[in-house]
């Protein structure tokens, strides 16, 4: 009994991104989730880490043509092209929803240039309900937003910093796995003053269909997630985590507990749930059940000792 | 309210070449499923293939029925087309599946003067979910036009002439009926419908022959719901991927899993 009584019992499951602590390293990411109010049936939202909506922009986006979606092996290719209500309808419509919710409530974002960005980061630093912002580099589904500043460390670098000038809200920027060199882009964020980087976005990926010799996506050209690309994810949050010493949030094709605690072991703080939410939306509870066993199991106390294995300063 | 839970598969059986019938036991939705609703069917415990499949539900009992041995089950009729309803043909009696429903809405039954025409338009297995909602029906003055590309494709024609319907049936190649298809049979019926706004017209079935039909009826002669078909993400209106283009001036991409599937066919712009 002396034994039972030292052991772990209640690992500490709470992580810091910037200047939020999240109970739990489990986030669900943004495009994936819907407003969060399309998961209400299925399980408490309380019990998240945080909640990433939908990516909202300025001005209303109309999203692109369908076909917008085509399932591949292990995994789906989407071209959804950010449709969302933009800034003033997101505060009127959708906003208030979360005020009963007991998670932190993180905002992606983007813009079509620079000050597009900054003008979105200064409107939603005033928001109370707003925890922190995720800023959208890495969309390979529209031309301007996002990816132009994402595969260019230099404009990156620039972008971030304007941005970190407007607001005082934990800033985690969100980078493209579309680049030749991860390290190089997560160390543009960091030095912009980015408080956290999450990676990976989609991987540019197409599907031909060869009975109609058209392409599947009313794109041409969508992003692949799921857990097809888990492998090449994880291998790029192990590589950003050691380019940079802020916290990296790792995804991609993470669809349980383990895939998680994979993450968490190269390097990842925290992790997001993408694509799983739309195949099993109660994957991020038992994720987060999931890693609590684990830490039981093994006798950790703190799941941020996972993340120390190979970044002790952290 | 969608519920995420277990059914338990009764029988999975091919009642034609290529088209299943799959009864689940499953009470929570089976009991609250309205004609037009859906469910997602996980069709595999691992990740091939990774999405779950839409299904429109064909039969579902609940406590009204007579026979208690049927209360809590759920019909799906599928047809063999691809990767995920092959999976679903190696069901087994006794085996667990993953269900999310019911999602959607459905079809809108309005009172019915008795003077109304109704008409349903199906084609291949999209009859299977007009079926549900022609016995939810008061009966009145009916017309079913079944279509398919050959005799095999014709299904649920008995469930219509047991409500005692007037039914027309095409075939793209003339094995069975009319030969053509279900919208150019239709239009050779045109005349048979008074001219008045009244004339209620439900239809499901592949693009194509909702495209067919919404040119049909331009002339404002029918109030026509139609249910309509599309590759799904989720199910459940998360991920916007089964969007369909609309005449809504703010928002043009509706979700056929959340708004739809059900829309008023004059509502829907083809491209």
């Amino acid at each position: 009994m002396g034994i039972m009584a030292s052991s772990v019992q209640n690992p500490d499951l709470s992580v810091k991104i910037g200047r939020i602590r999240l109970k739990n390293p489990v986030i669900v990411a943004s495009g994936t989730f819907g407003f969060g109010e399309e998961y209400e049936d299925f399980f408490d939202l309380s019990r998240l880490g945080a909640i990433i909506p939908k990516g909202i922009s300025l001005k209303p986006m109309a999203g692109n043509h369908p076909p917008r979606i085509f399932e591949t092996e292990g995994g789906i290719i989407n071209s959804i092209g950010l449709q969302n209500p933009g800034f003033q309808d997101f505060i009127k419509d959708k906003l208030p929803y979360y005020k009963r919710i007991r998670s932190h409530l993180i905002i992606n974002f983007f813009g079509n240039t620079q000050k597009e960005y900054v003008e979105l980061a200064r409107r939603f630093d005033e928001v109370p309900e707003i925890s922190g912002l995720e800023m959208n580099i890495s969309c390979p589904n529209i031309r301007k937003g996002g990816i132009v500043f994402g595969s260019n460390p230099k404009m990156a670098y620039h972008l971030v910093r304007k941005v970190r000038k407007s607001t005082k809200l934990t800033l985690i920027v969100k980078l493209s796995p579309n680049v030749t060199d991860i390290k190089l882009m997560a160390k543009s964020a960091e030095d912009g003053g980015a408080d956290a980087v999450s990676l990976v976005n989609t991987f540019k990926a197409m599907a031909f269909n060869i009975h109609s010799r058209k392409p599947e996506l009313g794109n041409l050209i969508g992003g692949l997630s799921g857990p097809a690309i888990k492998p090449i994810a994880l291998r790029m949050v192990w590589e950003a985590s050691q380019a940079v010493k802020i916290p990296v949030i790792g995804m991609g094709g993470i669809m349980k507990a383990e895939d998680a605690i994979e993450f968490i072991l190269v390097g990842a703080s925290a992790v997001q749930i993408g694509s799983a939410n739309l195949v099993n939306p109660r994957t991020a509870i038992e994720v987060i059940d999931g890693i609590e066993k684990y830490l039981i199991q093994n006798q950790i106390k703190r799941v941020k000792k996972l993340t120390c294995l190979f970044r002790p300063h952290l | 309210m969608a519920l995420q839970t277990n059914g338990i598969v009764l029988e999975n059986r091919e009642i034609k070449p290529l088209y299943f019938l799959l009864e689940i036991h499953c009470p929570s939705i089976a009991t609250i499923i309205r004609p037009g609703q859906f469910i997602m069917l996980k069709v595999s415990d691992n990740n091939h293939p990774f999405l779950r499949r839409p299904f429109s539900v064909y039969r579902c009992y609940s406590d009204d029925q007579p026979d208690k041995k049927k209360k809590g089950n759920l019909w799906v009729l599928y047809k063999m087309v691809g990767q995920g309803t092959q999976k679903m043909t190696e069901f087994k009696e006794g085996q667990r599946v993953d269900i999310i429903g019911p999602l959607g809405n459905g079809f809108t039954l309005p009172p019915l003067p008795s003077s109304t025409d109704i008409i349903f338009v199906g084609g291949g297995v999209g009859i299977a979910t007009l079926s549900p909602l022609a016995e939810r029906l008061a009966i009145g003055k009916w017309f079913v036009f079944i279509g398919g590309k050959t005799q095999n494709d014709i299904l649920c024609s008995s469930d219509f002439k047991r409500l005692n319907s007037n039914i027309f049936i095409a075939t793209e190649d003339g094995s069975l009926g009319f030969k053509g298809t279900v919208i150019d049979l239709f239009l050779s019926h045109r005349k048979r419908f008074k001219r008045s706004e009244s004339n209620y017209l439900y239809a499901c079935g592949p693009m194509g022959m909702l495209r067919g039909l919404a040119r049909t009826i331009r002339l404002k002669q029918f109030v026509c719901q139609a249910s309509l078909e599309s590759r799904m993400g989720c199910g459940f209106g998360a991920c916007w991927g089964c969007v369909v283009k609309t005449t809504d001036p703010k928002i043009p991409y509706q979700r056929v899993c959340k708004e739809g599937p059900v829309f008023n066919l004059k509502e829907i712009v083809w491209e």
